[in-house]
């Protein structure tokens, strides 16, 4: 495994975002308080303070922090959703995001027309795509209804579309948000055995999860966030009772917890 | 995105082209579940309206259209299939960034795609639908001659207006959810304010200047010049239609340049 080079290269980012919540979101509110007088600019909130991170090629990282720290906002950052407001990013490579399964697909669609949209909307040529669709359509058990509407699919079966086609794409860089686990405990295997092959490969991973013990059994290094800045940068044992320091939280008991868990249920 | 660089090198322009395929194929997939003849429901709404104004300001206004009631339809049909490709690819745009605002959280994608893809998808049902039937009243009223070809002066212009301001209503949608009231609105005022079912002629002196400033006016007088008249091309009507088409062209991209990069924190 090559590890010299950076693929993944961040100076200093920093991220301004306007908060959602107060925007009034109407014509007829914003002209009315213009005349009125009381028309406030729009605040912005730092989600990500002056966050320096190096990633090298084929290393496993994982990503941990409290609700609302911003590990999804720094995913974003890295993939190119959003811009930082200071600070540069580098990356070298494809990357395939994984992020809310099955939130790209169109409903009225049909499961093969589906897995053409989202595969060029990711960044592949149609023609590959309808290659690689017998294969998608295998993994994800649903060839027979490749011509039945994403709508007339099960919320089960809709993920594990959306799972056998992001991860069917072999990129560079493979992101993943807290989702590791689709479908019943039949597919649960094939796509843990799948996400084991992953790993093996030489993809450079990025994975955020509150799963402690998976963190610590799958990632090489752990970065910790906390507020939008990063705290912590390592080994993944630091990294956790870091973490559950913070919160507050003792380490050894928090860790049995979370093995009777299925973190499924752990989502953010 | 895109339009910005000059420099773009090939692959970039390859996959922006594929990504407006792809939607396109999406937008008219959903919209009329595999039948082609599905298309042809787009026709239904002009050809109802023209029938609709013939029968009843037809009569009336014959005097202005050389006393043919035929004409008065004709230059109603004109009028209706551009201000219907007007409102239909505006009002599908408008909304585009936001309904696939899930969509641009995931994946980086360039946002001028989503309302260029719904201007181009109705693109494409104009020329299955449309279209020949402007041909056939073309080679109808001045039998056939290169002169059909010109068809494609005044629709390009209609194109360029469509996507300006597909571009500016999409970019506001995201500031301002109520917008699709207002803009309701305006498609009604650009719609009476252009001569689509009356002459120009009996508009008053003093509000011709305002009517003017309608960017789509140049466009219908366009279509009828070419396809309703015997006469040489009229150059002038042509270029006032394309130059209002690059004017509000520019505009809507400086605004949706201008804002885009506060879009993502919004959808």
């Amino acid at each position: 495994m090559e590890t010299a080079e950076p693929v993944i290269h961040l100076q200093d980012v920093s991220l301004w975002r306007r908060t959602q919540e107060e925007l009034s979101y109407d014509l007829k509110k914003t002209v009315f308080s213009f005349l009125e007088g009381t028309y406030n600019k729009p605040r912005k909130r730092l989600v990500l303070d002056r966050i320096t991170l190096s990633i090298c090629r084929g290393e496993k990282i994982g990503i941990i922090g409290a609700n609302g720290s911003g590990k999804s906002t720094l995913l974003k950052i890295i993939c190119g959703i959003l811009q930082p407001t200071q600070g540069t990013v580098h990356v070298k490579g494809t990357i395939a995001p994984l992020i809310e399964l099955g939130a790209g697909f169109d409903d009225d669609l049909s499961v093969a027309d589906n897995v053409l949209l989202y595969g060029t909307l990711m960044g592949f040529p149609k023609a590959v795509m309808k290659q690689k669709m017998q294969q998608i359509l295998e993994f994800a058990e649903l060839t027979d209804y490749a011509y039945v509407p994403v709508k007339g699919l099960s919320s089960g079966m809709a993920a594990r579309l959306g799972f056998a086609i992001a991860t069917d794409v072999n990129p560079d860089i493979l992101i993943i948000d807290e989702v590791l686990s689709v479908g019943d405990e039949h597919f649960h295997r094939k796509s843990q055995q799948r996400m084991n092959e992953l790993w093996q490969e030489h993809s450079t991973v990025i994975v955020v999860s509150h799963n402690l013990k998976f963190i610590a059994d799958a990632c090489e290094k752990v970065l910790v966030i906390e507020h939008g800045k990063s705290v912590f940068f390592g080994t993944p044992e630091e990294a956790s009772q870091l973490y559950l320091s913070q919160v507050g939280v003792e380490y050894a008991a928090e860790n049995s917890l979370y093995s009777q868990w299925d973190h499924r249920s752990l989502k953010i | 995105m895109t339009f910005t660089k000059l420099s773009l090198d090939r692959s970039q322009v390859r996959r922006y082209w594929e990504l407006v395929q792809i939607l396109v194929e999406r937008n008219l997939k959903v919209r009329y579940r595999g039948s082609l003849l599905g298309i042809y429901w787009s026709l239904l709404s002009p050809l109802l309206m023209t029938g609709l104004y013939t029968a009843i300001f037809g009569a009336t206004f014959a005097s202005y259209y050389d006393n043919s009631i035929t004409n008065y339809l004709l230059a109603a049909f004109t009028g209706l299939i551009t201000i219907n490709f007007f409102s239909a690819s505006t009002i599908q745009a408008l909304k585009s960034l936001v309904d696939n605002g899930k969509l641009l959280n995931k994946i980086k994608l360039p946002f001028s795609i989503f309302p260029l893809s719904m201007v181009a998808a109705n693109v494409f049902q104009f020329m299955v639908g449309s279209l020949p039937l402007l041909v056939l009243v073309t080679i109808f009223k001045t039998g056939l001659s290169l002169k059909i070809f010109a068809i494609l002066i005044p629709f390009s212009s209609l194109v360029l207006v469509c996507s300006g301001v597909g571009f500016l209503v999409s970019s506001l949608y995201i500031f301002f959810r109520d917008l699709p009231y207002f803009y309701e609105l305006v498609v009604f005022i650009l719609w009476i304010s252009s001569p689509v079912f009356y002459p120009s002629a009996i508009v008053p002196d003093q509000v011709k200047p305002f009517l003017a400033l309608n960017p789509l006016s140049p466009i219908i007088e366009g279509f009828r010049q070419i396809s309703l008249t015997k006469d040489p091309l009229n150059f002038l009507i042509m270029a006032q239609g394309l130059g209002s088409g690059l004017v509000v062209l520019a505009i809507g991209w400086m605004v949706f340049r201008r804002f885009r990069h506060q879009f993502i924190d919004l959808i």
